[in-house]
């Protein structure tokens, strides 16, 4: 049973999808990042974002900090367990048919959602802290949806801004570029590839930081983060960063218009549909892929 | 006698009886799997340990058939495929001597074939929805009350105060979809006006464009026909997007204690449905909520009750048949009426439960109270709801 479509709805679900996009882009830049550098689709990236929600609520609910500035602290904890995994296991598959590299990362993701488990149980937890909305107008805009939606914008831009001005962004964008070049140009392969880890695992942790204000966090929450950043990156073109920002704010939208327009129930084969789409008809994606 | 005396007597004694009498045929082991894991983990868990609890209780008083207890429970991620395979292997491979139900109806439907096929009695005490039970199968048990009736009470106050539109979404799984359907035939039969409905899918957690449509439907009750993930979900999200409804209600979440711990005072005025709660008159409920407590350092919810419930309404079926064999059990179970803490039982030809009342909870100031029926309430419910700004 559906109601007349209003143009008031119409914008606040443009303004729902704008928000969660933002968030999307800056999670799958994550992911687009380890493909670009390293030709490795991490599973384990959506894990990686759920122990940032789980580091958020614990400084939260132990030690009352408020929650947006444990954003430094998270991205710092998964900064270097990302690096540790990547020195101790992901560096052996760099190389490898892909096959061996999905495997290795699904395992990952298994354990780290069982050490979640065994750590925090499978309670749901949550961090109450800005709840309700700004009223602007007829839209209606979630406090903490907004707050995410500026940090991850302005987190984004920083990504962005270190991959094209400073020394080490411009490393890893040639070794993300060519290996074989970069490694000639004397640019030391395997510590970009440890920083690049690093720094996704930071950017997927500062989404578990957002997103642990805006719903119940569990150990399992993760994997849903892992295909959304995989459809944005497909979408933007793997390995384009650029692309992967378009990408996110596209399946913000597109998820949000669809359950407008037809259900909740099929946006999510909207969405999947769209990715089949891409495939077929842009496989490098909107922007091209390993472009950088 | 000198003590050595003795020792060799007790020696010879047990050589001779074969052992202690309790552990005459070793334990009779129970299988189950539970969503301990996954979507339903919050309130597959509470189950468990109702069952943990009843077989504690069961065999502090000497266990049944002069035999202890001893359930055999594995996970099954919520997810009922892997329910079908916990049940084949615990009947097949672990030759358990009975079953207990999973959580969830979604995958009590499931696993259900596989206990019929081996002729088990399968007492399913959290099977809410009517289908499972009119399949003419033979040997599942019901325990709480159905699907259909979990919000009775929403729309029997919605009705009484004049509220003329109903907004009905429930996860698109077997209970919430039953549970659905139930709440806009109540609607309906009372004089309100369905005016929007939509499903959403399992584990969804955005229901931004949802609610959008919903606020703009501007229905007076909201009937969200859920689970306990989604419940919190939606009542955030409503409070992000100022969604006021003048009553809101919920089928399972609400009932629960970590319902207000995760949303503190944006769970107040929410409705919830319940099948027991400790403050109810029922023989044992306060003593079993003492020992619960004590055992686990939290409240029950209904899950924990309606599981320790179940069990020991097994047990019962097994002590009046005097034996393990299914269809002696499946005939006392079908013949016995019965008050336990967790209210009454009985069950039709098709082991669909008849006696078992469902109340409805309201959150006021932190704590939930019962406001529906007037026979069982202890409060008066806070109505309308006001506004999300108001508060």
């Amino acid at each position: 049973m559906a109601v007349a479509l209003t143009p008031a709805m119409l914008g606040q679900v443009v303004v729902s999808g704008l928000l969660a996009g933002a968030l999307y882009a800056m999670v799958a830049l994550g992911l687009a990042l380890i493909f670009g550098v390293m030709r490795v689709i991490n599973i384990a990236h959506g894990p990686m974002l759920m122990l940032g929600a789980y580091t958020t609520w614990l400084l939260f609910d132990r030690f009352g900090m408020n929650p947006y500035l444990t954003l430094p602290v998270s991205a710092a904890a998964m900064f270097v367990l990302g690096a540790l995994l990547q020195r101790t296991l992901v560096f052996r598959v760099v190389d490898a048919p892909e096959l061996s590299s999905l495997l290795l990362t699904f395992g990952v993701s298994i354990a780290l959602v069982n050490v979640a488990q065994l750590l925090f149980t499978s309670d749901l937890r949550s961090v109450e802290f800005l709840t309700g909305s700004i009223a602007l107008g007829p839209i209606a805009i979630s406090k903490s949806r907004a707050i995410a939606c500026a940090f991850a914008a302005a987190i984004t831009g920083l990504a962005f801004l270190f991959l094209q001005h400073t020394k080490l962004g411009k490393a890893i964008r040639a070794t993300s570029q060519s290996r074989e070049v970069a490694l000639v140009c004397g640019i030391d392969v395997q510590r970009i590839h440890l920083i690049a880890f690093g720094l996704a695992s930071a950017l997927a942790a500062c989404g578990g930081t957002l997103v642990a204000v805006m719903v119940a966090i569990q150990p399992e929450m993760g994997q849903i983060w892992t295909f959304k950043s995989f459809l944005v990156i497909v979408l933007g073109g793997a390995g384009n960063y650029p692309g992967a920002l378009l990408g996110g704010l596209l399946l913000g939208l597109v998820e949000q218009l669809a359950s407008l327009f037809l259900t909740t129930q099929l946006s999510e084969a909207v969405a999947y549909v769209l990715l089949v789409l891409a495939l077929l008809v842009r496989p490098s994606g909107l922007l091209g892929g390993r472009q950088t | 006698m000198t003590p050595r005396a003795l020792t060799a007597l007790l020696i010879a004694l047990i050589l001779v009886t074969g052992s202690l009498p309790v552990a005459a045929q070793g334990p009779i082991r129970i299988g189950a799997s539970l969503s301990l894991t996954g979507t339903y983990a919050q309130p597959g868990r509470y189950q468990h340990e109702g069952y943990q609890l009843c077989q504690k209780d069961l065999n502090a008083k000497g266990g049944v058939l002069n035999r202890p207890v001893e359930f055999v429970v594995y996970d099954d991620q919520s997810n009922p495929a892997t329910g079908v395979r916990l049940y084949e292997k615990l009947i097949t491979e672990d030759k358990v001597d009975g079953v207990m139900g999973p959580y969830s109806s979604a995958i009590s439907e499931a696993v259900a074939n596989v206990t019929e096929k081996y002729h088990k009695v399968n007492v399913s005490p959290l099977a809410a929805t009517t289908s499972i039970f009119r399949k003419g199968r033979k040997y599942m048990f019901m325990v709480i009350s159905p699907a259909e009736v979990y919000l009775e009470g929403l729309i029997d106050i919605a009705a009484k105060r004049g509220l003329k539109t109903v907004a009905i979404i429930n996860e698109d799984t077997l209970f919430p979809k039953t549970s659905a359907q139930g709440t806009a035939e109540l609607a309906k039969k009372a004089g309100l006006q369905v005016v929007f409905t939509e499903a959403y899918p399992k584990g969804n957690q955005d229901f931004s464009a949802l609610l959008t449509k919903l606020k703009a439907a501007n229905a007076d009750v909201l009937a969200a026909a859920t689970y306990f993930d989604d419940a919190v979900a939606i009542a955030r999200q409503m409070k992000e997007l100022s969604v006021n409804p003048k009553m809101f209600g919920v089928t399972v979440g609400g009932d629960i204690p970590k319902f207000q711990e995760l949303l503190k005072a944006t769970a107040d005025y929410i409705y919830g449905s319940s099948q027991w709660e400790a403050s109810l008159p029922y023989p044992g409920a306060r003593e079993f909520h003492d020992a619960y407590v004590k055992q686990f350092s939290q409240e029950p919810s209904y899950h924990s009750a309606a599981g320790y419930a179940g069990c020991m309404l097994y047990a019962e079926g097994v002590k009046k048949a005097g034996s393990l064999d299914a269809d002696k059990v499946r005939e006392a179970l079908l013949a016995l009426k019965t008050r336990t803490m967790f209210g009454d039982y009985q069950v039709d030809k098709d082991g669909f439960q008849v006696a078992h009342k469902m109340v409805l909870l309201q959150w006021q100031d932190g704590k939930r109270v019962v406001v529906w029926p007037d026979d069982l309430a202890n409060a008066k419910p806070r109505f309308p709801t006001p506004p999300w700004n108001a508060r």
